[in-house]
């Protein structure tokens, strides 16, 4: 389906890559590992989210992710590389996860002769989803290597993603709470709104309900200067992101705004009830 | 059962995985001084247990054992590196003329640690590494009685641990005013962890993985704030070092005679030798007393005030990014934590009948951090005065005219981290006024206001400061104006109880909203406000 001379993407499971969509890109997916005490899943693989989720709700013990080794990322490149001579390999954050530098690492391991770019998305969930979308388009014209990882790396520095917490309690015990620490603690109940900016986890603000925390997602995108893409995710509310997506409709073309769901990797971190929009600006 | 290589392996792994967050605890370094190298510490102590531990025939659990802890006591440092070695002591006594040793033994000599860790100081502090250090004691040793899994026996010494970290800003306040986790609990919290992943066999992927940085629930005040302000008294030398007695050294009488030379004093080892750590203004006296004991190894002296001006720029960069503070004029310790757990700059202590001064304000506005300030006077009567400070400093100073308390806890939910000071002041705005604020009182002397005659004493509800309603309980009264309000686009009541009040007449009130408005959402929180007894919010 994609000749020899075409640039592949590979990217992993954080960035919540809707599965039909991965497969009609030919975009091929990491999955991390998620581990609830003694029993890991690749995510996405041997886990799908609606176990997930219910699992996260009912387990006592909390979730840990962790990347997989360095060879078998090479395994991935290698077998890749029978269909190709060149892959572009765009992640999640490397501030919020090590599976850049793991990628780093594979590159060096590889057997197979295929020359592999990588790019750090400084982002995670469909925030960094929309950049690995803008790149395996782009690859599919046929575009050369270089042009592809650049093309990825200017859409990183435009890809936003704005997320709503019901709590902070999986952000904090997962370690990834980073400056958004500012928004714990309340002793109101609030909603914020956390997003990642600059690879790190950003506060961009908080609500007293979920309605409206949701109304001041709506207004940032709205702000943008231009929106490009747009995608709504969630956790386990999709009546929510459908009317959401709909509401959107109204600034941007409803039937181009891709609709996902957010993966057990990021629900780890993020808990059950997140729904997040992620824009990358341009035209 | 486990050998003496196991348990010198098993250390190994967790030097590598304390190794990697080492950065993120240093980060978290404020007590007892906030010099920003207790996790390098915890590092260099574990690296010298470690390094001892290889020149012990490995077969022998003991051996190992006693020559870890002789490398934690050698090479010991700082505050934290010094107790973590009396982990490594108890452990020791406890393997004691032990080939191997299981999970009982394990748990058994983590609890003899956390004993004599305790010992070693003189004045013992809670929410900090012997705090976590006991827990993660107790939780091993209440899971060997149902197991001998040395594996499931550190898994719950770990969990045990990650709770204990997260809860030590609420024993120890200059924890929580910094809004971070005690810096030595999670770093023992990280070398159990470290040890669970190689009794799980996972050294392997130990190298795919980060640890994790607890940090606590609780409120937090700005950090920048905190550490920016100028300190009066400087901090001195941290003096470390080991003497090798040249008589039998005794513990007890050393800590008595240096108890007087200075802080946080920790005298920890045997006959033999002990390890000696100090903060002290003159480092001189200490080691010449050492010097009389017998002879000195590792000598360390470091200037703390150097260390903290470090560890300082480096909070900075890690703190919230804002470039705009927020100063809040509020009344009572309930509502001054409202406003504190949003993360407002600082709080002037004032309200209705108790303005504060230009002084007061100024002052507040003066100690934050950043040049851009937001004045939250939450009262009508203060923000005439609030108005004059921006031709008292140099900073640029904005007000909010907020004349109630929900409006300003409205514009302080609004503030926007991205936005800079115009932008802020004009979101912040226009949330402030979106809110209704209810005010219920009693009237201090009879009036009538337009028809309504108020008796001294009757209780009095305003809505947006407008006479709404009078009656003889607060509560009446406040039921009344909720139902006299127009609630079909609100959804969220918000109650804040004040001095005059009580909870459970609160609750009562909140009742029947919920019965008459199912769908608003009604919140009932403490103010400690005086003067009012009810301020609620209708949004």
């Amino acid at each position: 389906m994609w000749g020899f001379g075409v640039v592949r993407i590979v990217t992993d499971s954080p960035a919540d890559i809707p599965p039909v969509l991965a497969k009609e890109l030919g975009i091929v997916v990491i999955p991390l590992y998620v581990r609830f005490g003694s029993e890991v899943y690749r995510d996405g693989v041997d886990l799908t989210p609606d176990e997930f989720y219910r699992k996260l709700v009912t387990n006592r013990s909390l979730p840990v992710t962790s990347t997989p080794a360095p060879g078998e990322i090479a395994q991935v490149y290698d077998t890749l590389a029978e269909e190709t001579e060149e892959i572009v390999s765009i992640h999640v954050s490397s501030k919020l996860s090590a599976t850049y530098e793991v990628a780093l690492q594979a590159r060096e391991q590889m057997k197979k002769k295929c020359r592999v770019e990588l790019v750090d998305s400084m982002s995670g969930a469909m925030g960094e989803g929309l950049v690995v979308i803008a790149a395996a388009k782009e690859a599919r014209k046929g575009t050369g290597l270089e042009q592809v990882a650049n093309l990825a790396r200017e859409a990183a520095l435009k890809s936003h993603v704005y997320m709503c917490f019901d709590t902070l309690e999986f952000l904090r015990r997962g370690g990834r709470i980073g400056r958004a620490q500012a928004l714990l603690g309340s002793v109101l109940k609030v909603n914020p709104i956390i997003g990642v900016k600059d690879g790190e986890t950003h506060p961009y603000g908080r609500e007293r309900s979920r309605a409206r925390a949701i109304d001041r997602v709506f207004d940032f995108v709205k702000s943008l200067p231009s929106i490009g893409e747009l995608a709504v995710e969630h956790a386990s509310t999709p009546d929510e992101a459908e009317a959401l997506a709909d509401r959107l409709g109204g600034i941007f073309p409803r039937e181009r705004i891709y609709m996902s769901r957010v993966a057990p990797a990021v629900g780890v971190h993020v808990g059950p009830h997140v729904i997040a929009v992620s824009a990358l600006e341009g035209q | 059962m486990y050998t003496g290589r196991e348990l010198r392996e098993m250390f190994t792994a967790a030097t590598s995985w304390l190794e990697k967050s080492v950065p993120d605890i240093n980060a978290l370094n404020v007590f007892p001084v906030p010099d920003g190298d207790c996790g390098t510490n915890m590092l260099l102590t574990l690296r010298s247990t470690v390094e001892e531990a290889y020149r012990a025939p490995d077969s022998d659990a003991s051996e190992v054992a006693q020559a870890m802890a002789r490398g934690a006591l050698m090479g010991a440092r700082g505050n934290s590196g010094v107790i973590l070695s009396q982990i490594f002591r108890g452990l020791a006594e406890e393997l004691g003329g032990k080939g191997s040793f299981g999970g009982r033994e394990f748990a058994a000599g983590l609890t003899q640690g956390a004993a004599v860790a305790y010992k070693a100081l003189s004045h013992p502090v809670e929410g900090t590494i012997l705090t976590v250090a006991r827990d993660a004691a107790v939780a091993a040793t209440t899971a060997s009685a149902q197991t001998e899994s040395l594996c499931h026996i550190v898994d719950a010494a770990v969990s045990a641990a990650k709770e204990s970290v997260a809860n030590t800003p609420s024993l120890l306040p200059v924890l929580r005013q910094a809004g971070v986790v005690d810096a030595g609990g999670q770093g023992l919290c990280v070398v159990l962890e470290g040890v669970l992943q190689y009794l799980r066999g996972e050294v392997e992927q130990m190298q795919y993985r980060q640890p994790q940085v607890m940090s606590s629930g609780l409120p937090n005040v700005s950090r920048i704030v905190q550490l920016s302000a100028e300190r009066e008294e400087p901090y001195g030398y941290c003096t470390e070092f080991v003497v090798e007695g040249r008589r039998k050294l005794d513990r007890d009488k050393i800590s008595s005679r240096l108890a007087d030379k200075g802080q946080c004093l920790i005298v920890v080892g045997d006959e033999k030798m002990v390890h000696i750590h100090i903060h002290t203004f003159d480092p001189g006296k200490v080691l010449q007393y050492g010097c009389s004991l017998g002879i000195l190894h590792e000598i360390k002296i470091q200037n703390m005030d150097d260390q903290y001006r470090g560890f300082a720029e480096m909070v900075e960069s890690q703190s919230p990014p804002a470039s705009v503070a927020t100063v809040a004029v509020v009344s009572g310790d309930g509502l001054t934590q409202v406003f504190q757990s949003l993360g407002v700059s600082a709080v002037v202590q004032g309200g209705q009948t108790m303005n504060p001064s230009t002084r007061e304000l100024l002052e507040a506005v003066e100690s934050v951090a950043q040049d851009k300030v937001i004045l939250l006077p939450n009262n009508k009567n203060i923000v005439p005065t609030a108005r004059q400070l921006q031709g008292l400093t140099r900073k640029k100073v904005r007000v909010i005219p907020t004349e109630t308390v929900p409006q300003g806890v409205a514009a302080l939910l609004a503030f926007n981290y991205d936005a800079d000071l115009k932008e802020n002041v004009s979101i912040m705005k226009q949330a402030s006024s979106a809110v209704k604020t209810i005010e219920v009182t009693r009237a201090v002397r009879s009036a009538v206001i337009g028809k309504v005659k108020i008796g001294h004493k009757q209780a009095i509800g305003f809505v947006d400061g407008k006479l709404a309603s009078v009656g003889e309980a607060p509560e009446e009264v406040l039921l009344r104006v909720l139902q006299g309000l127009e609630m079909k686009q609100s959804e969220l009541i918000t109650i804040y109880y004040g001095k005059g009040a009580h909870r459970s007449e609160a609750e009562k009130v909140v009742g029947l909203i919920k019965r008459d408005y199912p769908n608003v959402e009604v919140e009932l929180i403490y103010g400690g406000q005086p003067h009012y007894h009810y301020i609620a919010s209708v949004e």
